[in-house]
């Protein structure tokens, strides 16, 4: 609980870890993730080292993913590496990783090491010249509702969870030994500037289009979701006006028969007469939300740097011309 | 055949050896009974409705005999079953009840049944041990016959009174009964013999009938059941084939009834009757029976003697002597035909005695109007010879049909003075030579049609890549040669209505036939260089000229909705097939066909969706690409255009279709000849589908509601898309597929080389039979389409582009591409102006770039998600009313409208359009008097300074949701 508002100290050894694990396995969507290990030193989360999770295909079935994971630390135990399981990290793809998985799984860390966080790469931000690298953590309130399992409209109000509550974010620090320092000092005098230049990179056209394209695609399943609750709460609201109708009529009958002297009608299960519909539930449209609002700080975040180049690029033609 | 002249016109002896068959498989030889064929019309009505009365009383006193059975051993789950079908079986004969009365027989099962379950009833300790089913029955079955026996109160009554009589009738009754049972079961030689001794001891077949009875009862109980059944009735004038024993059984059982009518004074007159009328008939059988029986046995003797295994049956028409004239000719006609339909009549048989008969009216000189009777009847055993309808007549059956037929209205030609009609009686027929003119009953024109129909059912069921397909199909100019005989016959004689139908045998052996005359003629080429064949041959007329004379009189004539509405479908299709397109659409759409064709017979359907496929096929040799594709879009859509066609069955699982089904279906194929090349069609649909498609799909890249102009089309891009490896096209599909994917880039040249090429021609274009004029309509069209695509994908890339280069890259000449780009300016679908002194295209640039296009697509989108977001913050407020008013003339919807026609002007006034919409939208609402508090109203304008601005407004609309919410959460 205490760790929100840490640091996360992350070494150059797990960025690079992460990166190539991309490079070689994840191609397009596809995403990649692996463990994360270090551990907690005062009030920062010291990421030391990573492994991948093996790509595996349906095939064997038998491959045994906690067994790996074990094995994996054990072994690095042996070469005297930190071993302690301090989270997991994923690659995205144009910033869609708010997902049910990622809930879940993020859940499920939490729940059993306290200090898990995820880190998100999104190689293709990286691609364009600058590291996107993200530490998440499940807010405390949206830990509470997951594990009372209670993603009801009331549930949720009562928590009051919002999507922009539901992860929070902890800064990440990149911090290398002076060995590595050093090592980056003379890279970067022997590279050229031209190694630089994606960052001038003035196109957006392509980049923009795709952020829409999957910004449209969660508006149309946030719509759908909307509808779906429309329904629900107009089904509910006629339910509750028959009911309403229903303990009149029955008072009425009850009022009659006791002027003619006869016994109230017995009481009935008015839950069992009337079913409430299934309400739908709300987790999902939170997350489509979440989803919406990442994609939205990506647009914008491009975007605006984008301008920037723009503008740039005019001032520099202007002079040139 | 010769041989039945020959038994004509041979010696006497050879005459009267006849009668007499040994097949194979009977057990002893048979006499045959055609000499002893001799009832009359007269008798022969009255007969069918006695077999149907004794039938049913025979299904009766069957029913009863089994009831009493039941009672005997008091078994009664069966009686009341038995009770049941009883009553069933009795109100079946009604009718017959009706006329004669309640047979006794069931008066006494009633009385007596309702008797003995009364006893039953009464003992209870009979009813104790009952088990539980039978006391059911028992009680349920005396309930039924208490309320049942109330119709016959008096009958019972009357029975009770004197159970005698009518119990002596009974016993009569079943003795007769046993009596016809005997023979089937086991005492065959017996009786007959004895029966014949005492009535006919001479009689010289007598012994030879016993022996053969004896091996022939065994073997054919069973069709001797069949014949006890029918003994009452039919029996004595059994054909020629059916077997010796049979005959004897007829004849001895008929003198069992003969002794028994002797004593049999207490008889029921019914009864009397019928055994008098029985035993009249018996007794000139016998009497004929007797006269030829010396003959037949030197015959029979002289047979075995030479010791022949299989001797065919030779017919004896006419005794010795006989003076051959027309009554007698007539008479024997008839006896033949009483045979006809009847089991075990051999139908090959048959139509040689015909024959023979025919041959010997001729010999005798009877006149051409018993010839005409004859011919027929030969006619319609020979179609007979099929019992069943669904198989095909064998062809070489058919050609002799043909072949009568041929000669039957020969010799209707000769003799102007022959009246046929089917409403002519039998009896007032005149055939005799005189000077009135014959009148004879028939229809020709139903021969023919049904030899029309066998003929299409032949070629149906042969194999249409055989030689044999192609040797019957020779015969379809017989087939037509006879048709038009029969119509100048009846242009001449036959009233309207059998004109018509004529007429229409003929369009129908026309309409599908391209003129190749005609044709020629028309195109003007080879006038010389023609064989004297075909030149006598385009000296014929001209089919169009007939299709027209032939439809219009029906049009003008006919009466009944069918045979117009399939003139008016052939003479369509005559058109079609033959590039009339105006006149065939013109037709088309005069006949409003297409309005009330699903309520038309199957056939008929059939042949309209050909007559459709043809249109379409039409108008796309026309170059009417819009026009083609709409006339088979229906056919083609749905995937089972060869079913719809009639040209063969799809594959599918049984559940679907049963083999009944599945034959009738079968039924209505078209033959092979009359087929229309799937290929082609598919071709040609794919073509003008490609041809509207794939501009339209560029000038709509962006459009989020796109439509699909052809889904088969789109089908047939997205398999060419699944390929993992694309190869050089080779199905016609994927040329059309490459061919679309060239023109999408507007590569005209190689769309062409795909369309038409070597494969394709062989495939596809040379079928038409202007093959060079399709092909260059279709090179023009695939010019023009692919520039028209062309402007769409690329003008965005351009500022201007001068006309010439668009020429020169089209191969069009300039006036053409000036037009075209004119045209696409006008329908606003090229957002551009046309320079004259320079002869160049400016583009006005206002074609919202993919970006562009797709912020659209999500502001619309938001709108929905707003909107919908809206309709639940309405329900928890309440306001229904408002909610709803607002559903119906919502402002969203009005935005789609207005989005529409904006999408096509442009980006930029789209962007203004939508900010004016959305000013709309709030002034909207506002009128509506939409019940906000302030703070919610700012958030509205937040969001319109959203699109207004898109980028500062981002963060306003956040505002705008936060406010939201709060005010949300505020209201509660």
């Amino acid at each position: 609980m205490g760790l929100s508002g840490r640091v996360t100290l992350v070494t150059l050894q797990v960025v690079m870890k992460i990166i190539k694990h991309y490079q070689e396995e994840g191609q397009g969507s596809e995403v990649v993730q692996g463990v994360l290990l270090g551990l907690v030193v005062e009030d920062r989360l010291e990421i030391t080292n990573c492994f991948p999770f093996p790509q595996h295909t349906e095939d064997d079935a038998d491959f045994d993913e906690v067994q790996y994971q074990m094995e994996m630390m054990r072994s690095l135990r042996h070469v005297n590496i930190d071993h302690l399981h301090v989270g997991w990290y994923q690659s995205t793809f144009y910033g869609s990783f708010v997902s049910r998985a990622l809930l879940d799984s993020q859940f499920s860390y939490q729940h059993a090491i306290e200090e898990s966080v995820v880190l998100i790469y999104d190689p293709i931000k990286t691609a364009q010249g600058s590291l996107s690298l993200k530490a998440y953590r499940l807010t405390p309130k949206l830990m509470e509702i997951c594990k009372e399992k209670d993603f009801s409209t009331e549930g949720l109000k009562k928590a009051s969870v919002g999507y922009e509550n539901m992860f929070e974010e902890v800064p990440i620090v990149i911090r290398n030994s002076h060995l590595i320092n050093v090592l980056l000092w003379e890279l970067e005098d022997k590279s050229t500037v031209a190694d630089k230049h994606e960052l001038l990179n003035l196109s957006s056209g392509s980049h923009l289009e795709k952020c829409l394209q999957m910004l449209m695609d969660r508006v149309d399943e946030m719509s759908q979701d909307i509808v779906k609750y429309n329904n629900y709460s107009r089904s509910l609201s006629k339910q509750q006006q028959q009911k309403h109708q229903y303990v009149q009529r029955r008072q009425q009958e009850n009022a009659q028969r006791q002027s003619r002297g006869e016994p109230p009608l017995p009481e009935e299960d008015l839950t069992k007469l009337f079913k409430p519909p299934q309400a739908p539930p709300r987790m999902d449209s939170l997350l489509i939300a979440g989803q919406i609002n990442t994609y939205c700080q990506t647009v914008k975040e491009f975007t605006s740097q984008n301008l920037g180049k723009l503008f740039m690029a005019e001032a520099l033609q202007g002079q040139g011309s | 055949m010769s041989r039945f002249f020959a038994t004509g016109s041979d010696s006497e002896s050879e005459e009267s050896s006849s009668a007499e068959e040994i097949t194979p498989k009977a057990t002893g030889t048979a006499f045959n009974k055609q000499n002893l064929l001799l009832s009359d019309d007269e008798e022969d009505t009255k007969r069918v409705v006695r077999s149907a009365k004794d039938k049913r009383f025979e299904e009766l006193t069957n029913l009863i005999k089994t009831i009493r059975n039941a009672m005997k051993i008091r078994d009664m789950a069966k009686c009341l079953e038995e009770f049941e079908q009883l009553c069933r079986a009795f109100l079946k004969s009604k009718a017959i009840v009706d006329k004669e009365g309640v047979p006794p027989f069931y008066i006494r099962l009633l009385a007596d049944l309702e008797d003995y379950l009364n006893q039953l009833w009464e003992d209870k300790e009979g009813k104790k041990k009952m088990n539980k089913n039978n006391a059911k029955a028992l009680s349920s079955l005396r309930q039924k016959i208490r309320k049942y026996n109330r119709d016959f109160e008096t009958e019972i009554a009357n029975y009770k009174e004197n159970p005698e009589q009518s119990a002596e009738e009974e016993e009569e009754k079943e003795e007769a009964e046993s009596g016809s049972y005997s023979e089937s079961e086991d005492d065959g030689e017996g009786v007959t013999a004895k029966s014949f001794m005492k009535k006919k001891p001479a009689a010289e077949p007598a012994p030879e009938a016993s022996k053969f009875l004896k091996g022939a009862a065994d073997d054919e109980s069973e069709s001797d059941d069949d014949d006890d059944d029918e003994i009452w009735g039919s029996d004595s004038t059994d054909s020629g084939s059916e077997s010796e024993d049979n005959e004897g059984n007829a004849a001895s059982l008929a003198l069992a009834f003969l002794k028994k009518a002797q004593d049999g004074d207490r008889q029921a007159d019914r009864k009397k009757e019928e055994r008098k009328r029985r035993s009249k008939r018996k007794e000139r059988a016998e009497e004929e029976a007797e006269e030829e029986g010396l003959e037949q046995e030197g015959g029979e003797w002289e047979k075995v003697k030479g010791g022949v295994p299989l001797v065919k049956e030779k017919p004896k028409m006419f005794a010795k002597g006989t003076e051959i004239n027309i009554p007698v000719v007539v008479k024997k006609l008839n006896e033949i035909l009483q045979a006809r339909g009847k089991k075990g009549t051999d139908r090959a048989a048959q139509i040689e005695l015909l024959h023979a008969l025919a041959a010997i009216s001729e010999e005798n000189n009877l006149g051409q109007g018993i010839m005409v009777k004859i011919k027929f009847n030969i006619i319609a055993s020979l179609y007979d010879y099929n019992p069943n309808l669904a198989t095909f007549m064998k062809p070489d059956m058919w050609k002799k049909c043909l072949d009568c037929i041929d000669e039957l209205l020969d010799i209707l030609f000769e003799n102007s003075n022959i009246f046929i009609g089917e409403n002519i009686a039998e009896d007032s027929e005149s055939l005799a030579v005189s000077d009135q003119p014959f009148r004879v009953r028939g229809c020709i024109l139903t021969l023919v049609e049904r030899m029309d129909e066998e003929f299409t059912k032949i070629m149906q069921n042969t194999d249409p890549h055989s030689q044999e397909y192609v040797d019957n199909l020779k015969d379809e100019g017989r087939v037509c040669n006879i048709i038009d005989r029969l119509l100048q016959y009846l242009e001449n004689k036959g009233s309207t209505e059998e004109v018509c139908r004529v007429y229409l045998r003929r369009i129908m052996h026309t309409y599908y036939k391209f003129d190749y005359k005609t044709h020629r003629r028309c195109m003007g080429i080879q006038g010389e260089s023609k064989s004297e064949q075909d030149q006598e041959e385009s000296e014929g007329e001209d089919s169009a000229i007939i299709m027209d004379r032939l439809c219009k009189f029906i049009y003008a004539k006919d009466r009944t909705d069918r045979i117009r509405t399939c003139a008016i479908l052939c003479h369509i299709y005559h058109h079609a097939l033959h590039s009339r397109w105006y006149q065939a659409r013109d037709l088309m759409l005069m006949s409003h066909l297409q309005d009330n064709i699903q309520h038309a017979d199957p056939p008929v359907q059939i042949l309209y969706n050909r007559t459709m496929v043809q249109l379409g096929i039409c108008a796309f040799r026309q170059g009417m690409i819009k026009d083609a594709h709409n006339a088979l879009l229906d056919i083609q859509s749905s995937g089972r255009a060869k079913e719809l066609l009639g040209q063969g069955l799809l594959m599918r699982n049984m559940q679907e279709r049963n083999a009944e089904q599945e034959k009738i279906e079968k039924r209505r194929q078209v033959p092979f000849h009359m087929h229309i090349n799937l290929e082609l069609l598919e071709c040609v649909y794919l073509v003008s589908a490609m041809l509207l498609e794939i501009p339209y799909m560029a000038a709509h890249e962006f459009d989020a509601r796109r439509r699909m102009i052809s889904k088969q089309f789109h089908h047939q891009l997205r398999v060419g898309e699944r390929q993992p490896l694309l190869g050089p096209p080779e199905s016609m599909r994927e040329h059309v597929v490459a061919a679309s994917k060239a023109m999408k880039m507007g590569d005209w040249r190689t769309c062409h080389s795909f369309i038409i090429n070597e494969k394709m021609n062989s495939k596809v274009w040379d079928l038409f039979p202007e093959a060079q004029r399709v092909r260059e309509m279709l090179v023009r069209k695939i010019q023009e389409e692919s520039l028209r695509t062309y402007l769409f994908t690329y003008s965005s890339v351009y500022d201007s582009i001068s006309m010439e280069t668009l020429a020169e890259m089209f191969q069009l000449e300039l006036p053409t591409v000036h037009s075209i780009i004119s045209k696409m300016i006008i329908n606003e679908e090229l957002m551009a102006s046309l320079d004259q002194p320079t002869q160049t295209v400016v583009m006005h640039r206002t074609e919202p770039t993919s970006l562009q296009n797709m912020a659209l697509q999500l502001a619309e989108k938001l709108g929905g998600l707003v909107e919908n977001n809206e309709r639940v913050f309405d329900l928890k407020q309440g306001v229904y009313g408002s909610y709803f008013n607002r559903d119906q003339k919502g402002g969203y919807q009005q935005k789609q409208g207005y989005q529409r026609d904006s999408d096509q002007r442009g980006g930029y006034q789209q962007r203004q359009g939508y900010q004016r919409d959305s000013d709309q939208r709030g002034g909207y609402q506002q009128r509506q008097g939409y019940q906000r508090d302030s703070d919610q109203r700012g958030g509205y304008q937040q969001r319109q300074g959203y699109q207004r601005d898109q980028k500062g407004g981002y963060q306003q609309k956040q505002g705008y949701r936060g406010g939201y919410r709060s005010q949300n959460q505020s209201s509660y």
